[in-house]
């Protein structure tokens, strides 16, 4: 045993002798890093060897770190990260979860262009992003601002900007659904009373072309407060100073949001719009409890791509199409995503 | 160095937990499943090799070995048939336990197709709720065909009436049905007395239902009177069509579904019903609309009449706004004889993957047949094994209506399953769901919605 220490601390010291000698020699900077890096390792070992240790301290260390990160880390892989890997896979199969898969090529986003479910989620999913992350943002900031404000009791209405992000949404839609039930619901009896819509033209809130339009609204009003929240943060973070600076310059009110809070707030804007539209993109929950009616089934003018994804994995038993789906609204959203990104460094440069 | 010892034990400490947790599914499952492969040598190797073939799991079990199936249902502590039908059995077949697992009601038969996917399940018996979960089962090959059995056990399937037939797939039955309810419409007597108008009867064209309905209703605002009533489901409206034999929600076209639209939107219109918007946006539950004692007419599934049976008892439906109810068989097209209804069947299946097939058949076989049939009728539901003795059993029940005409209205010539099996089964019942939303919100025509079920349904059938 000791033989074979002593065997192994010479070879070691030969080595570090070695790469000592090469790094005088050595003219060229990166490459002298390089050899010094790897000096060093040797020369750790050596230090390991000599004190008995069989793992040297870094290493020691790496696994310790590691095995910090381990807990979560093999969470996210066997739930996350592996499921994600092959629903890749799966979009270029057919299967039902229980007999063999076999490979179909494209065949699965071929279907996509003729499936009249799939065109209607589609559609009805960008309509309702492109309505939601504007709407939202706009009112969240427009209620930052005004609640950045020193007025009266504004922790409470803070509080009250914030409750529909809180509330749980089951209980909130049932309110919603009695808000505009389409004969009973106090909006349509005012629409009625005062604005003289006539009975058989009052609007159904929850079908035909309006849905979509209640979806949306439904969405701002539950968000605004979180994302208010976020702007409030981002306020709080402009120096006063500049807002003095402008004053003494003459700057109004208008020119002040205009040149200061606006480009002040674009990392915050930035970050909410990104977050904004990955949220949209996964409606299901909201869809599913305001239009799905008694039993909870989308029909053509609420159907989103999320719901679509959900009733053909796990209604009809076709992963691999329902994989497909998956993959395209993965890639829209990467691509909504890089093209924000993008534009962010353009403005950043 | 000390502090590095702990850290270290800390961390294995958290990383062990976590794959406890990962692992989960596996602990859960081993000893779950070590129990019947413990078992299945007992039951296998010395005595069960030979009489397998014939003698039922009874006599092995008579023999003095232990078997335990695994059943799955849902809503085990409000159904009360489960725990009547596991008592019935185990008495009679001493030696047998049965295990029941409750998956809950709501996606019963999403979470029992998860769970038969892939290999960890030791479900022996399972129940099957509904045909579109079915059909989907047996598309995952995870239901044993029962034909061999059946032959064995000599069972006559003529008993149920047909409607094992509308449930073979490619000539093969996979399940047999125990329970079996059937539409009738509930009426209120005490509207149609306070109305002057007759009651409706066992033998009543659509034309006859249409004009009572509008007869008995009263569409003063403030004291409204509903002649009939419509659930959400697609199958209140639109399955009067398939109840001339002709016409099945399978054929892909759908053309015959408009003269029933037809009416019940008209009723819409005429405040002879309540509308579709409303119902669907307040989510109100037939139960709620009948009891409320302002709807005069209600087409529903005879799963009503124990629940109707029951909250009258308990007070829960005040007897003073429906306590005075019969029921009358389904309305009929012209020409077609009275006693043709929609229904809805509940079966029991044999997995696949069980390891005591003989011993689940026999279990399945006592549910469906008459035995269970008796359990199923003593507590208020209707067994798929319908004959003079059962539905004397029903009509005598505390609560159930004492005229003929309700008694009569229980039996049945024809019965139309609301969904028959196909492939696609699942995607075509969706299709119609959908637009039958669709035309009864309004968004669409009637001719519209129609075709578009056509053109849709086309497309999966000609997959």
């Amino acid at each position: 045993m000791d033989e074979k220490k002593a065997a192994l601390v010479q070879r070691l010291e030969t080595e570090a002798a070695e790469l000592m000698r090469q790094i005088r020699a050595e003219n060229d900077i990166e490459k002298k890093k390089k050899i010094i890096v790897k000096r060093d390792s040797v020369q750790r070992k050596l230090t390991a060897v000599r004190n008995n240790r069989r793992i040297s301290r870094e290493t020691r260390r790496d696994l310790v770190a590691y095995s910090f990160i381990a807990p979560n880390f093999i969470g996210f892989a066997v739930f996350t990260l592996v499921p994600i890997v092959f629903a890749f896979v799966l979009a270029f199969m057919n299967w039902d979860g229980s007999n063999a898969i076999t490979f179909v090529g494209l065949e699965n986003f071929k279907r996509m262009p003729q499936d009249t479910f799939f065109l209607a989620a589609f559609k009805n999913t960008i309509l309702y992003v492109l309505g939601t992350v504007p709407l939202t943002m706009i009112a969240s900031l427009a209620l930052a601002i005004v609640l950045n404000q020193k007025i009266r009791a504004r922790g409470f209405f803070r509080t009250v900007a914030f409750f529909p992000y809180v509330a749980s949404l089951a209980a909130i839609t049932a309110v919603w659904s009695m808000i505009f039930h389409p004969s009973k619901g106090p909006v349509n009896y005012i629409l009625y009373s005062v604005f003289k819509v006539p009975q058989d033209q009052l609007p159904k809130w929850f079908s035909g072309s309006l849905v979509l339009f209640t979806l949306i609204l439904f969405s701002v009003w539950k968000y605004m407060g979180y994302y208010m929240v976020i702007y409030l943060a981002g306020l709080q973070g402009i120096s006063a100073e500049l807002y003095e600076a402008g004053s003494l310059d003459g700057a109004n009110t208008w020119q002040k949001f205009r040149y200061i809070t606006w480009p002040q707030l674009r990392s915050t804007t930035f970050f909410v719009v990104v977050m904004l539209t990955i949220n949209c993109f996964k409606v299901y929950d909201i869809a599913v409890m305001l239009a799905g009616g008694g039993d909870g089934k989308l029909s053509t003018s609420a159907t989103v791509l999320v719901y679509y994804i959900y009733q053909n994995a796990f209604n009809y038993w076709d992963l691999g199409y329902s994989s497909a789906i998956a993959m395209v609204l993965f890639i829209l959203v990467l691509i909504v995503t890089l093209i924000q990104f993008r534009y962010e460094k353009k403005l950043e440069a | 160095m000390k502090k590095k010892l702990i850290s270290v034990m800390l961390s294995t400490a958290m990383l062990a937990t976590v794959l406890a947790g990962c692992g989960g599914n596996d602990t859960a499952q081993a000893p779950a499943a070590e129990a019947p492969a413990a078992e299945a040598p007992a039951a296998e190797a010395p005595a069960a090799e030979e009489p397998a073939a014939e003698a039922p799991a009874a006599e092995e079990a008579a023999a003095g070995e232990d078997i335990t199936l695994k059943w799955a249902i849902w809503d085990k502590d409000i159904t009360p048939y489960w725990q009547a039908i596991k008592d019935g059995y185990e008495a009679s077949h001493p030696g047998v336990t049965i295990e029941m697992t409750d998956l809950g009601a709501t996606d019963y038969m999403t979470v029992l197709a998860t769970e038969l996917s892939g290999s960890g399940s030791d479900f022996d018996v399972v129940t099957i709720k509904d045909v579109p979960g079915y059909a989907t089962l047996v598309s995952k090959n995870t239901l044993e065909p029962l034909d061999s059995y059946i032959a064995d056990a000599g069972i006559d399937l003529s008993v149920y009436g047909g409607v094992d037939k509308q449930v073979t797939v490619n000539g093969s039955l996979y399940e047999l049905p125990f329970r079996n309810d059937f539409w009738v419409v509930f009426y209120n007597k005490d509207i149609f007395d306070a109305a002057g108008v007759d009651y409706p009867t066992n033998d009543m064209t659509f034309e006859q239902y249409d004009e009572l309905a509008r007869k008995v209703a009263d569409t003063t605002f403030g004291s409204q009177i509903y002649g009939t009533h419509y659930h959400t489901w697609r199958s209140a409206v639109q399955l009067f069509g398939v109840l001339d034999g002709k016409h099945t929600v399978m054929d892909g076209n759908y053309d015959f579904f408009k003269p029933y639209y037809e009416m019940v939107l008209k009723q819409e219109d005429d405040s002879i019903c309540r509308n579709y918007a409303d119902l669907s946006a307040e989510g109100l539950h037939y139960s709620a609309a009948f009891s409320g004692g302002d709807v005069a007419m209600l087409n529903m599934g005879s799963w009503y009449i124990s629940t109707l049976i029951a909250s009258l008892q308990s007070g829960e439906y005040d007897s003073s706004l429906c306590g005075n109810w019969g029921i009358v068989k389904y309305p009929h097209a012209e020409g077609v004889e009275a006693g043709s209804t929609l229904g809805t069947i509940t079966g029991l299946a044999v997995t696949s993957v069980s390891d005591q097939k003989d011993a689940a058949f026999d279990f399945v076989e006592w549910v469906s047949g008459p035995d269970g049939a008796a359990v199923m009728a003593s507590t208020g539901n209707f067994p798929a094994l319908m004959n003079d003795e059962i539905s004397e059993i029903i009509a005598g029940l505390e609560g159930f209506p004492t005229d003929g005409a309700s008694r009569e209205a229980l039996s049945v010539s024809n019965l139309y399953l609301e969904v028959p099996y196909a492939e696609k089964v699942s995607e075509v019942n969706d299709i119609l769901d959908t637009y039958h939303k669709s035309i009864m919100n309004r968004e669409v025509s009637i001719d519209d919605g129609i075709a578009s079920m056509n053109e849709e349904v086309g497309k999966i059938l000609g997959q």
